[in-house]
């Protein structure tokens, strides 16, 4: 990526990163506008319902983007966030008789309660520590619930069949779930967006970056690492809970197992990690990928799409770990940016 | 004082790598500290910016007690370092390299912007803000670095061979920079194998060997002494006339 | 009183086991600062090797170990080759997401070639149970416990005393250094990865004589490895060594006194209390 450096660049690059926002200001725009009107170009049940996974896959992706794109560190046990916001409003409801809105909050407690306890003692030690606590103390509770009659043991807890006031969140149809899911992920990208531009995005990409170096210009390590935890998995748990409100039930392998850690990893991971756009992108290709195998091959296909991830993931990291976004930023554009730089050369 | 190290040592796993070394720095000085390969140079950086913690001894920054303080406290209170293998942010930005440095004293996104901004342009990298620091050859590294801790706007400055390996006509840019960040009120402490450096910048210089002083005093002093041209093998470290550019 | 003892015979010879094939992963982490995270993989593929080898070659247990051993340290190597070396040139990110996507390849190729049902190895010379003293051991248990003890501490030998292993070990302490000394840095990491996938192919050929194989065992043999390393001490041999036994002893002693179901838990809450308590492990440095 060779820029020439003559009379002032400094300035048409400014130029050019003002340019840029607005652009993607528009794109932005564009997006949302799509998103809004998908359900009405996009009719029937199947559609709507796979439109919703996509979306709750935006947001959990989303999530761990937090704190595996921006801030590095990698967790291989966001299940646990996840199966946290998932099972409280099913408990909330099934024990209390309470409203599964009820559980979001203790769902998200819960989670930043669990954080606390893998993240404090790790993020003073080097990162593959972390990555290994997640996957033990994420099994570890997906053992516990699998083997607890209060949470349903293997069986699992179930929501509210039919509403009765609108905080059970028990609606008919996947389209009002979709909009609900819009209006979260609007959300969390909002303040994925505002924390990119701050200090503690900064900090968080300094981090991953180099840590050593990070702590050495001051930045203090530990506790934006944390930060971008809680962040993170406070909303996990509440991707976990939407998830629950929408199917109305929850066990320990649809709240907890490994796959559904595996899968926020792969959509970010695929899209472009440490960016607003990757999820998105990894979610919008991945879901319908695996909704529509799911619907041809049946349960067989499930062995294969964890083969198919196994595969990707280990082809990103060998090759591009930036993903599709930087696939498309580092080797597609710049062909099309020389065309049409050429383009304009000859017109001139 | 600005910085002292009072009989600091290090060991690891039984070996001493740094024994006993008592070093101190004034405000307003340029310090090198030179020695062979293995004399614990790194070691004794390291103690002192906050990296390693001494198992012996102590070291005090402007009075305050920083043996056992974390790198982050150590900027916070005005020590800034560079890395020997630059640790440049290689995926992001020169300008945001530096930014994150900028931070530490400027909260704020647009007021860090700034402040970067003014010190790329301090160290003659305005031109490049927008290129990834990935881009960058060792000099532009080592440059873009000795901004990144810069920003972090500190009272003394540890510079880690932070000009080895470069071109003579690098070498003297980098010295000329150095000089100006001197001029700028900084006190520096520079590790450096390339002794015409030394011999530019240092007002005063220790020698290391084996972990531990072996002299110190003016550069010009220093380095033929006896005990140090040994400590390089019996060669000489100056140029000089036909007399001393005998053993080698 | 006869049946504590038998407890803790059985966990020490599986803790023989869980040291073999940790041993592997610490010493590919304290050599290129890379954790394996289908390392557990590696020790189910040891065990599918086996199973194969008796099925289509009437293969006796040293032969299958055998041969476990020596494709798994083909694949190892081949691993570092292909993919490990590459990526730890480059970003953390890509270094600890790559080997959990090799995990996920080997467990679920596994999946869609085995399926989920679990398989145990037909009657082999090793079934039946001795008497040992007061004590019942079953043969497999006790060779397999056995041979884990005589390769670990070969491998630590292996490591120690001869001019191979302190070129491997020369690597792992100062790469520039060793590479001035003429020694190739890439050379004996990959022959590293070999050792440690082949320790985890013959630790997973061991257990096959006695345990249940099944695609998934990968999960939970690759978290015992991570206990026993944490345990152990980061990036050592012999603190693999101890910390093994010791985990088999622990997680024996639960699954007698607490239930089989929660021997995972009890392990599993121990590395989180390693973390917190003493995260340099018995013999590591402090980290």
């Amino acid at each position: 990526m060779t820029r020439p450096a003559g009379a002032g660049p400094a300035s048409r690059d400014a130029l050019a990163h003002a340019v840029g926002l607005r652009r993607s200001g528009w794109r932005w725009t564009i997006l949302a506008a799509a998103a809004l009107a998908a359900p009405l170009l996009l009719q029937g049940a199947f559609y709507h319902r796979v439109l919703a996974l996509v979306v709750l896959a935006a947001i959990s992706a989303s999530a761990w983007n937090i704190l595996g794109g921006y801030a590095g560190q990698i967790s291989f046990g966001h299940a646990m966030f996840f199966g946290a916001g998932a099972y409280m409003p099913a408990f909330v409801y099934t024990h209390w008789h309470a409203a599964p809105a009820l559980g979001l909050p203790l769902g998200v407690a819960l989670s930043l309660a669990i954080a606390a306890v893998v993240g404090v003692p790790t993020f003073r030690l080097q990162g593959h520590y972390f990555s290994m606590a997640t996957i033990a103390v994420a099994e570890l509770i997906r053992i516990l619930v699998s083997n607890w009659p209060l949470l349903g043991a293997a069986v699992g807890l179930q929501g509210p069949a039919t509403a009765r006031t609108v905080w059970d969140l028990t609606f008919r149809g996947s389209v009002t779930y979709y909009y609900l899911f819009l209006a979260v992920l609007a959300v969390l990208l909002g303040v994925t967006a505002w924390m990119e531009r701050s200090r503690m995005g900064y900090y968080l990409r300094a981090i991953r970056a180099g840590e050593r170096a990070a702590r050495s210009l001051g930045v203090p390590a530990r506790r934006y690492k944390l930060h971008a935890l809680m962040l993170s998995a406070a909303f996990t748990a509440v991707a976990g809970s939407l998830y629950v409100v929408m199917i109305g039930f929850i066990d320990p392998d649809s709240g907890l197992g490994i796959l559904i850690s595996v899968e926020m990893v792969i959509v970010t991971a695929l899209g472009g990690a440490g960016t607003l756009f990757g999820p998105l992108l990894g979610a919008a290709i991945l879901i319908p990928l695996q909704q529509t195998a799911n619907a041809l091959f049946g349960g067989g296909g499930t062995g294969f799409t964890y083969i198919f991830y196994g595969g990707v993931i280990v082809l990103l990291c060998r090759f591009e770990p930036g993903g599709l976004l930087a696939i498309w930023h580092d080797r597609v554009a710049p062909a099309f940016r020389r065309r049409s730089a050429s383009a304009v050369r000859h017109a001139a | 004082m600005l910085l002292e190290a009072q009989a600091v040592s290090k060991a690891f796993d039984g070996f001493l790598a740094v024994r006993g070394v008592n070093f101190e720095v004034a405000a307003g000085e340029i310090v090198g500290i030179i020695g062979p390969n293995g004399a614990g140079k790194s070691t004794l950086f390291n103690c002192l910016a906050g990296e390693a913690s001494p198992t012996a001894g102590r070291v005090r920054f402007d009075g305050a007690d920083v043996t056992t303080a974390t790198p982050e406290a150590h900027a916070r209170m005005g020590m800034a370092r560079t890395f020997q293998i630059p640790a440049t942010f290689t995926d992001v930005t020169i300008l945001d390299n530096v930014m994150v440095g900028a931070f530490l004293r400027h909260p704020h996104a647009a007021e860090a912007r700034a402040a970067a901004t003014r010190v790329l342009d301090f160290a003659g990298l305005a031109g490049v803000a927008h290129l990834r620091a990935a881009t960058l050859g060792t000099p532009g590294r080592k440059r873009l670095e000795i901004a990144r801790a810069l920003a972090t706007e500190p009272r003394l400055l540890l510079l880690d061979e932070a000009l080895a390996g470069l071109t003579p006509a690098e070498i003297q840019r980098a010295i000329e920079l150095v000089r100006e960040i001197h001029r700028r009120g900084v006190t520096l402490v520079i590790v450096e194998h390339v002794m015409e450096v030394i011999l530019a910048l240092a007002q005063r210089i220790i020698v290391l060997n084996h972990g531990e002083v072996i002299a110190s005093g003016a550069p010009d002093a220093v380095v033929d002494l006896p005990e140090v041209v040994e400590a390089y093998l019996g060669r000489s470290l100056t140029p000089r006339g036909p007399a001393g550019a005998g053993a080698c | 009183m006869i049946t504590a003892v038998q407890v803790l015979v059985g966990g020490l010879l599986l803790g023989a086991v869980y040291a073999l094939f940790s041993s592997g992963l610490t010493l590919i982490w304290g050599m290129m600062n890379v954790v394996n995270f289908a390392h557990g993989d590696f020790v189910m593929a040891g065990m599918y090797l086996a199973f194969l080898a008796v099925v289509w070659l009437h293969a006796g247990p040293a032969l299958f170990t055998l041969i476990a051993a020596a494709l798994l340290f083909l694949f190892g190597v081949g691993v570092y080759y292909a993919l490990i070396r590459r990526v730890m040139r480059g970003p953390i990110f890509a270094q600890l997401l790559s080997t959990f996507g090799l995990a996920l390849l080997l467990r679920y190729t596994a999946f869609w070639i085995f399926s989920a049902n679990f398989v145990t190895l037909p009657t082999t010379a090793l079934t039946g149970t001795l008497r040992v003293g007061p004590i019942f051991v079953g043969a497999a248990q006790l060779v397999a416990g056995g041979v884990a003890l005589l390769l670990t501490a070969g491998m630590h030998r292996l490591l120690t005393g001869t001019a191979l292993g302190s070129q491997i070990l020369a690597v792992a302490e100062d790469r520039q250094a060793a590479m001035l000394m003429g020694i190739r840095p890439d050379r004996m990491q990959a022959l590293a990865w070999g050792l440690a996938a082949a320790a985890a192919g013959v630790a997973g050929a061991l257990i096959a004589t006695f345990y249940y194989i099944s695609p998934t065992v990968g999960e939970s043999l690759a978290i015992i490895a991570f206990v026993v390393v944490a345990f152990g001490g980061f990036g050592s041999v012999p603190g693999a060594m101890v910390a093994g036994i010791l985990v088999g002893l622990i997680e024996a002693t639960s699954a007698f006194y607490i239930g089989p179901v929660y021997k995972d838990v009890v392990v599993y809450a121990l590395f989180v209390a390693i973390l917190w308590v003493r995260p340099q492990g018995l013999m590591g440095e402090r980290v």
